[in-house]
């Protein structure tokens, strides 16, 4: 027998590569950026500041490293924010009637699809940088456990909140759970 | 034996009396064992500490007994402390737990929450005819609950009052008549003999069992057997003396010292296997399977037939030589701590039944299941290029690089005849993986020396995720994973339509089959 799979009624309905997708907030970018050189100039000063502290003195070898290390964080900090720029437009997300959509990478291309019917719980996630842009992380749970965690990073606070309720009131949740 | 020959309904009016109750006193024993179990599973933090003191300890041995006396005598004072702050209540439709010395525990569990029911009867607790209930609720938040010792008729009861409330739950239109009658008729689906349990302790390494109780002894049973041999007069050193011997008699003696080394795991696994799986027995009853095995403890395991997510059928290479299937009925395992062996109820493994029996407990447990007739499409050859790209090559390269720049034309060899063993593996690997669905189940096949075939019900899919590269896209492929509440499964290098067509499928089955998972 090969591969026999008659779509039955659901004609109607898009495959998951066809869907048009939604792009992310247009402040999620931004916030990316800001959050790498947070990340990247921290290192920086605290580096610089046991460099050139007279506290104590640094092994010989540490000093030796302190120009290439300089170097590396920056060139990671440039790689990070190239890779922020370049990966962002492709992630995309998509509401269906009765599931989420979340496609994201660049070379490597993943959709993942959650069906309503099978959410356990739903979680906004808004961290301290997010709440400065005014966005929100959507993190559903299904019982496919937290490896498979679903997310939609950089989404309007509004909307995410939005996104939650439809969920939450969404009739395929009351009945499955 | 007093309690196993009361009447049953004797002994629900006195439990069932809605007010905290006490253990049997045997379950002192059990809080004992669990804390010797706990004490050696501890002592391998201590070993330093013993590796550093030991030349003091050797002289004088005496300061042992003071410290192992100790030791015992918390073991005791535990246990029994444990025993008298450990009360339980059943009410109508729940049971409260509870246990703690110093941390108090309360545990309220209703019972239509509960999802496993496992009775475990250890060696110490059939004396009295007491065992072990242990309940498991689903769920994102995992919760569970010991009742420690119980009378085992009552541990019975109770498992089927809670089985019931399960029940009554989720199909409504059954009747209190037909429940009751259903005690009685419970169909035996499996048994395994000793020579089946003998195969699966050959096939399988079961040895971790006796290695795992055997752990603190290392040592001294080396330094035993060693000495053991010696003095019998047999010196292995100077067999394995490349000086004195010729090469040929050097070769024959690793040869049998592996020989020896193979047949002794292999006698310990089959132990193992035996304690584990002795007088097996897979039964069902309306709707629940029931798995029923051990030589010491015996373990009593039941799984709602509704929660089971995925049926494997798994075969080693020497599986597939001798025609033997260990059958696992999985079910929902998402943040299940991973322990060794079986002890935990998310699955229920069927050692070493032959192919037929295996179809047959599938088609019992997924109706319409198409798994003996199906035909599999294979995956793209692409799959071998990918992981030729990605890693052999790359790896193969840079080893032989450096093993050429060292001089080390014996090294490069090695590593030639390593990337050929490799990439036979990819082969193989690409040669077993295959998929088929039809309207009701995906049917997935993989393995690498052994054969592992898989099928799950489509209705029963939590998520899924169609992944492609752009050389993929390119050469219209795509893999696609398929994730449920017992693990994840994958199909790679698939043609991205029918990957496409297969979770669109999928996905429609889900949202409008409105069935439940669980």
């Amino acid at each position: 027998m090969p591969f026999s799979n008659e779509l039955l009624s659901v004609s109607a309905l898009p495959e998951p590569s066809q869907i048009d997708f939604e792009f992310l907030d247009k402040r999620f970018l931004p916030m990316l950026l800001v959050s790498n050189s947070i990340l990247a100039s921290v290192l920086l000063v605290v580096m610089s500041i046991a460099r050139f502290q007279r506290f104590f003195e640094l092994p010989e070898p540490l000093l030796d490293v302190y120009f290439p290390a300089l170097i590396v964080v920056t060139v990671y900090w440039l790689l990070t924010c190239a890779h922020a720029v370049i990966a962002t437009p492709f992630k995309q997300y998509c509401l269906r009637e009765h599931d989420l959509h979340y496609s994201s990478g660049w070379v490597f291309r993943k959709t993942v699809s959650q069906p309503i019917s099978r959410i356990q719980h739903i979680e906004l996630k808004r961290g301290p940088l997010e709440r400065g842009f005014g966005l929100a992380s959507l993190q559903v749970f299904s019982a496919g456990g937290a490896m498979h965690t679903f997310e939609i990073p950089g989404l309007d606070a509004d909307a995410a909140e939005t996104l939650r309720t439809f969920v939450l009131e969404h009739k395929d949740t009351h009945e499955h759970g | 034996m007093n309690t196993g020959s009361q009447p049953p309904t004797e002994a629900e009016t006195t439990l069932y009396s809605d007010r905290w109750q006490r253990l049997s006193p045997i379950a002192i024993i059990y809080f004992a064992a669990s804390g010797i179990k706990g004490a050696a599973n501890n002592l391998i933090y201590l070993l330093p500490a013993f590796a550093v003191s030991y030349s003091s300890i050797k002289e004088n041995p005496g300061t042992w007994l003071p410290i192992l006396a100790a030791v015992i005598a918390l073991i005791c004072i535990a246990s029994v402390l444990q025993y008298l702050f450990y009360s339980f209540r059943l009410e109508k439709s729940s049971v409260e737990i509870r246990y703690g010395v110093f941390s108090k525990k309360h545990v309220n569990l209703p019972f239509d929450r509960i999802q496993n029911v496992t009775i475990e009867q250890p060696l110490y607790y059939r004396l009295t005819n007491t065992s072990c209930l242990q309940l498991d609720t689903a769920g994102s938040a995992k919760q569970e609950a010991k009742i420690v010792a119980l009378p085992q008729l009552f541990a019975e009861q109770l498992k089927q009052r809670i089985l019931l409330q399960a029940n009554a739950q989720s199909e409504d239109t059954q009747t209190d008549d037909t429940l009751g009658q259903s005690f009685e008729s419970e169909d035996i689906l499996n048994t395994r003999s000793m020579g089946d349990l003998v195969i699966h302790g050959i096939t399988n390494n079961r040895v971790w069992i006796i290695l795992g109780v055997l752990a603190p002894l290392y040592d001294d049973l080396a330094s035993f057997i060693g000495a053991y041999i010696e003095s019998m007069g047999f010196d292995y050193q100077q067999y394995f003396d490349t000086q004195a011997q010729p090469l040929w008699q050097f070769a024959l003696a690793i040869l049998a010292l592996a020989f020896m080394f193979i047949v002794s795991v292999t006698l310990l696994s089959i132990l193992g296997s035996i304690i584990l799986f002795y007088d097996f027995k897979l039964s069902k009853t309306n709707g629940r399977y029931i798995r029923r095995s051990g030589l010491f403890t015996r373990q009593e395991v039941t799984m709602r037939l509704s929660r089971l997510q995925l049926i494997a059928l798994k075969q080693d290479w020497l599986d597939v030589i001798l025609r033997r299937v260990n059958l696992e009925l999985k079910q929902n395992d998402a943040g299940v701590r991973n322990t060794q062996g079986q002890s935990t109820a998310n699955k229920i493994l069927v050692p070493s039944v032959t192919v037929s029996e295996a179809l047959e407990i599938t088609e019992d447990a997924f109706d319409q299941n198409q798994l003996a007739k199906v035909e599999f499409t294979p995956i793209s050859y692409r799959f071998i290029f990918r992981q030729l790209l990605t890693w052999v090559l790359p790896l193969f390269a840079i080893l032989s690089t450096i093993a050429i720049s060292q001089q080390n034309y014996l090294g490069a060899a090695y590593v030639a005849v390593g990337a050929c063993v490799v990439m036979i593996m990819v082969w193989c690997r690409w040669k077993r993986w295959g998929f088929a669905s039809d309207n009701e189940y995906i049917y997935v096949r993989k393995g690498l020396f052994g054969v592992d075939k898989m099928c799950f019900p489509k209705y029963k899919v939590q998520q899924t995720q169609f992944i492609q590269s752009k050389l993929m896209k390119a050469k219209q492929l795509a893999s696609v994973r398929i994730i449920l509440a017992s693990g994840s499964v994958s199909i790679p290098f698939i043609e991205q339509k029918q990957a496409a067509q297969l979770l669109q499928n999928t996905l429609h089955e889900v949202s409008f089959s409105q069935r439940s998972w669980m």
